[in-house]
């Protein structure tokens, strides 16, 4: 058993992050609210307009950085992110998807294959996805892992950003720059 | 004290059949092997749809009980068929002079037989308990659905490939008064058998969770 | 707080193009089937030399091709994402709809494909002669559906399992026995120069939806935890 009677309620343009050892669940309470697992016991509920939402509301409302979030590898990166977009039933521009990864500084290798990027690009796509998406909740599971001093900034501007756009942002990390941001803080033992 | 009675109604079965049963006209004492044959076969489908309604349950409910309740079912059902498909094999040599024609009957419980084991090997290839239970439950539905399907198109694939096709005689035996009430009787024991053995296997199994 | 439901075509749609574009580009599955039919139809074409065949054995030849290759190689939409882990990816952004209903046109496409291959080569190596081809056109159609509509639900099955390729051919082939049944039947019957009943079109079309309906339904449970 990794975690037991948590009771917490985010409202949207809140903050929440989740710190604890290695292995003390961060990444399952994540992946629990994405939809990936389900709790032995206990519901969570994704709420908008005060209604609970069904799995498939759910997935349209939700992003998640990751490790495991793995991108395919025979396609570039402006074909990643086009597919998850428009799987997502949203439309996007190449000059959109261009602008995005010259925010998040992968302009240069945007037309290049997956495999040949390194963890920080792949882990700055995972960025670009969440511009190109939009989502409402965005589920971060150790954001600046793998990026030098720049893409940390990057990190930052975009939670930033996030916040000020009334999202939701559930961080899962050690890191204090990143729990500073935070509403509210959950320690899991 | 269900054990003891079920023992008895067995014996009481056997008894019949080897002693009340007359000869049949061409089959003579053979057909004896019918009264073992037909229960088990019997047995054998009501397994398979035992262990596809629960899985409907355990889809509905997921409530890990009925994923138990439906391998075991599967686990017995393998059993039962594969002595269904021995001794209709054996009945057809004895009889026909050859094991196996493919005529539609042994064609069916073959096939059960494949389901039987693609559904076992498919659970022991998954170790997280939720997962197979979920994944085992769907494959059974599929193969259920095919059923209806098999039933229709196995005896005009046979009739039409075949020309003078080798019926299985037992079903078109006209049984007399006698043989027909030893055979429901050999067909409830059988049932009666499997009910047994699956409260009791399902009954060890809970009790070593 | 604005909500959308995902739009199943634009899904479906995306999943399919993405796939293919893979495909394309590594040719994993592609080559798989196209190797496995050519090497089946030449070692039976050089074993059994100018003999004809009787027309049920030349129809059970045909679809047992069909049938092997389609289990080396259809496999690949599900089992390729679980081992690289995109998979994750999938479940997250994509709706279960969009996911089967894209990889089952996926490997039908793949498999009419094949078939497309397959058929010269078979009339060629096995000295066969087809007078009625709208027919056996159409034979062919409903029976390549058939396995790879089977062949997907069985690949998400198998996709999380251990020992995937053996599983993947001993699930299939109970549950796509009645259509294969059919399907040489109906070949049978046209590589003896005579006319399939409209009743075994029926069953076959018949399966193809019920096989179809059943995916759908059924794939949800697989998918969602």
């Amino acid at each position: 058993m990794l975690f037991e009677r948590l009771n917490l309620l985010v409202n949207s343009g809140q903050c929440l992050a989740v710190t604890g050892a290695n292995g003390s669940g961060k990444s399952t309470l994540l992946k629990m609210i994405a939809g990936l697992v389900h709790p032995t016991t206990g519901t969570i509920h994704v709420l908008g307009d005060g209604r609970q939402l069904d799995i498939e509301e759910r997935i349209a409302c939700i992003g998640l950085v990751s490790p495991e979030i793995v991108f395919y590898a025979d396609m570039t990166g402006v074909e990643n992110i086009l597919f998850l977009t428009r799987v997502r039933g949203l439309t996007c521009s190449l000059e959109q998807v261009e602008e995005f990864c010259q925010i998040v500084g992968l302009v240069v290798y945007k037309d290049n294959l997956v495999h040949t990027y390194s963890t920080g690009m792949r882990q700055r796509l995972k960025f670009a996805v969440m511009l190109a998406l939009q989502p409402l909740l965005w589920l971060l599971d150790e954001p600046s892992s793998n990026l030098d001093a720049d893409g940390k900034i990057l990190v930052a501007k975009m939670i930033d950003n996030a916040l000020t756009e009334r999202k939701t942002v559930i961080i899962a990390t050690n890191e204090p720059w990143e729990v500073e941001y935070a509403d509210y803080k959950i320690e899991l033992a | 004290m269900v054990k003891i009675a079920l023992g008895l109604w067995i014996s009481g079965v056997v008894y019949a059949v080897f002693s009340m049963v007359p000869a049949v006209e061409g089959l003579g004492y053979l057909v004896r092997i019918a009264f073992f044959h037909i229960p088990v076969a019997w047995v054998a489908v009501l397994a398979f749809f035992l262990s596809a309604g629960w899985s409907v349950q355990y889809l509905r409910t997921r409530e890990i009980q009925y994923d138990r309740k439906s391998a075991v079912a599967a686990a017995l059902g393998l059993l039962f068929c594969l002595l269904a498909t021995i001794s209709g094999a054996i009945f057809a040599k004895l009889t026909w002079g050859a094991y196996w024609n493919w005529d539609p009957r042994q064609t069916t419980i073959f096939i059960l037989l494949l389901i039987y084991g693609a559904y076992l090997v498919l659970r022991a290839s998954i170790q997280d308990e939720e997962e197979r239970a979920r994944i085992s439950a769907v494959y059974a539905l599929l193969s259920s659905l095919t059923v209806p399907f098999l039933v229709f198109i196995i005896p005009r694939f046979y009739f039409s490939l075949h020309p003078e096709p080798v019926l299985n005689k037992v079903g078109k035996l006209e049984m007399n008064v006698v043989m027909l009430y030893v055979l429901l009787a050999a067909v409830g024991a059988c049932t009666v058998l499997f009910w047994q053995l699956f409260e009791c296997i399902v009954h060890n199994k809970q009790r070593s969770v | 707080m604005p909500t959308t439901r995902l739009n199943l075509l634009n899904g479906l749609w995306a999943v399919l193009v993405k796939d293919s574009l893979c495909e394309f580009r590594t040719c994993y599955a592609l080559s798989a089937l196209f190797m496995f039919a050519l090497i089946s139809l030449t070692s039976i074409s050089m074993s059994i030399g100018v003999v004809s065949l009787p027309a049920q054995l030349t129809a059970a030849l045909l679809w047992i091709i069909l049938f092997f290759c389609a289990m080396s190689g259809l496999s690949r939409v599900f089992v390729q994402e679980q081992e690289s882990g995109s998979i994750v990816v999938l479940r997250i952004y994509a709706s279960g709809q969009a996911v089967i209903f894209g990889k089952l046109l996926f490997n039908v496409i793949m498999l009419f494909g094949l078939t497309f291959f397959v058929i010269p080569l078979f009339t060629m190596f096995l000295n066969v002669d087809i007078y009625r081809w709208p027919m056996f056109i159409m034979i062919l159609f409903l029976g390549d559906i058939g396995i790879a509509a089977t062949a997907t639900i069985t690949a998400a099955l198998v996709a999380k399992t251990q020992g995937k390729s053996a599983l993947f051919t001993v699930l299939t082939f109970p549950i796509l026995l009645p259509q294969f049944l059919s399907s040489i039947g109906a070949t049978t019957k046209i590589l003896a120069d005579s006319q399939p009943d409209m009743s075994e079109i029926m069953f076959m079309a018949a399966y193809n939806v019920a096989i179809i309906i059943a995916s759908s339904i059924l794939f949800d449970y697989i998918w969602y935890d």
